[in-house]
């Protein structure tokens, strides 16, 4: 394989990258002593990465009960807790809503479910990107007790109005997740005034934290049952999972490196500016959809996406095919396929996927250039197949 | 022509295995043009050296640039075990320099058989 050309990653809304110096550095830093503290230890003999990394996450999402905030793998991990854990501690079957913008971190799960006759669900469509909140409170009955939703979509960008239906949904009972997987990071979140029930994020994305770091946020977990049991250096002589947070959801050894690229990801965005961040990727990701646009044989799927993310297709090639040539022409790493996000891409190009470029704040205005100019020149030959 | 070695492997979003290799000389156009005897192939000549797309309908595809010693097969999985090793014939053969085309044909023939009865329960 010819490779030349410097790397252009253009796949952070799967996994960010480069990471800031920071965070490698506490990486390495939090490897570098040995693990000490109470029971199961809380970290190395300088920090208490736990406690750090709760408070650090939970004032990041304006909350300010760190022990609500609870340590997973990643947002799927997190998902699988909840919804699971919340069906569990219903007596009888429910009606879940969701909608068809998410990923399959939460449509294998309520598809699971549902197949148990646990659970039977509605899925409330997106026009234009965008779920209408008032299309939510509609299709909510008698039997609803559960609604599941991204808060940014992984394939077209758009940030919905959470706030608007968890509301709704707080004056109705009903409980709420959001998966913040692809905004935490990008936007700022105040989970305060929005009020869901449980928030969930990921650490490897926007955050700049390394993989296998993830969370949620969550305010009554009596109405999520624990439906994984074990060590939690608490309590040992009791063989029932401890009910008090966090250990009612954490066990195991916990993920330390991973907390502390958390942490180092947090201190990051705060330190640069959140604002400057988000200015920053609308200024290119403005850039990138009007040049692409201009293109007869370039469909964009999200002409005004609220985070740095663009949809597109060439017309005469496949999506994997324009990801192959960006990858083995100019270096160019771009997401193709159905990005985990079947439904959505049934909506917007009956099932066959795209391609997907997503920014962070490492992307260089040259790269956009660089890759905008690849991908126009791909289309430009696209329909000269011989 | 020779496989050396195989990078990377993964199921793909399409249901098919793909798997890039290594080989031990460049994909020429003399070889494409008896590659195309087998299938469809369609090329993109403007990018790069020229990309190509080869297709062996309900049995693998290979994709690729001109002139680069390594390519990526897209193999339909539930007749993997015989579609690869009909792959690997037509490499073989190739490198004799003068490709035994009937012996490929009868072999093409005989996969094909075993393709449809696989896939489709009968080989008519």
């Amino acid at each position: 394989m010819k490779q030349e050309k410097p790397l252009i990653y253009l796949n952070n809304a799967a996994t960010s990258w480069p990471k800031p110096p920071e965070v490698i550095q506490a990486v390495q830093e939090s490897l570098s002593y040995p693990f000490s503290g109470g029971g199961r230890g809380f970290g190395n003999e300088k920090r208490d990465y736990l406690s750090e990394g709760r408070e650090v996450m939970c004032n990041f999402l304006g909350e300010d009960s760190p022990e609500h905030l609870i340590f997973s793998a990643n947002a799927t991990d997190s998902l699988n807790t909840l919804i699971h854990g919340f069906v569990a501690s219903q007596k009888e079957k429910i009606h879940v809503l969701s909608t068809t913008l998410e990923h399959n971190s939460v449509l294998r799960p309520l598809h699971y479910l549902t197949k148990q006759d646990k659970i039977s669900v509605d899925y409330v469509p997106f026009h234009d990107s965008i779920v209408n909140p008032e299309k939510i409170t509609e299709a909510v009955t008698s039997k609803t007790q559960l609604v599941v939703m991204n808060h940014g979509s992984n394939v077209l960008g758009s940030v919905q109005d959470i706030r608007a239906v968890c509301e709704y949904l707080h004056d109705k009972g009903i409980f709420s997740i959001v998966d913040g997987s692809q905004t935490a990071g990008h936007i700022l979140i105040d989970l305060s005034s929005i009020n869901p029930d449980a928030f969930v994020f990921t650490g490897h994305k926007a955050l700049f934290g390394m993989p296998g770091i993830g969370g949620f946020y969550i305010r009554d977990p009596e109405q999520v049952i624990p439906v994984r049991m074990g060590g939690t250096g608490s309590d040992s002589g009791n063989l029932d999972q401890p009910v008090d947070l966090p250990e009612r959801y954490e066990i195991g050894t916990h993920n330390y490196p991973g907390i502390a690229s958390l942490i180092a990801g947090v201190n990051f965005i705060r330190a640069t500016g959140m604002k400057k961040m988000k200015e920053k990727a609308e200024q290119q990701t403005r850039f990138m959809i009007d040049e692409l646009s201009a293109e007869s044989a370039i469909t964009i799927y999200n002409h005004k996406p609220d985070l740095p993310i663009i949809a597109l297709n060439i017309s005469g090639l496949d999506n994997d095919d324009v990801g192959f040539i960006l990858a083995r022409k100019d270096n160019i790493l771009v997401r193709t396929g159905l990005h985990c996000a079947p439904f959505v891409h049934q909506a917007i190009d009956n099932g066959a996927g795209c391609v997907r470029i997503s920014l962070s704040w490492f992307t260089t205005d040259e790269e956009c250039r660089i890759a905008t100019d690849a991908i126009k020149e791909i289309a430009h030959h696209a329909n000269h197949t011989i | 022509m020779r496989i050396i070695r195989s990078n990377r492997h993964k199921y793909c979003a399409d249901g098919s295995f793909m798997k890039e290799f290594v080989l031990d000389s460049e994909v020429t156009p003399e070889f494409l043009d008896f590659l195309k005897r087998f299938g469809t192939l369609e090329m993109l000549p403007g990018l790069g050296e020229g990309f190509y797309k080869f297709e062996k309908k309900d049995c693998f595809s290979i994709k690729g640039f001109v002139n680069e010693s390594g390519f990526e097969v897209r193999f339909k999985k539930e007749v993997m075990d015989f579609t690869s090793d009909f792959l690997y014939s037509l490499l073989y053969y190739y490198q004799n320099g003068k490709p035994d085309f009937k012996t490929l044909s009868r072999r093409e023939e005989a996969l094909i058989e075993r393709v449809k009865t696989r896939l489709y329960g009968s080989s008519s």
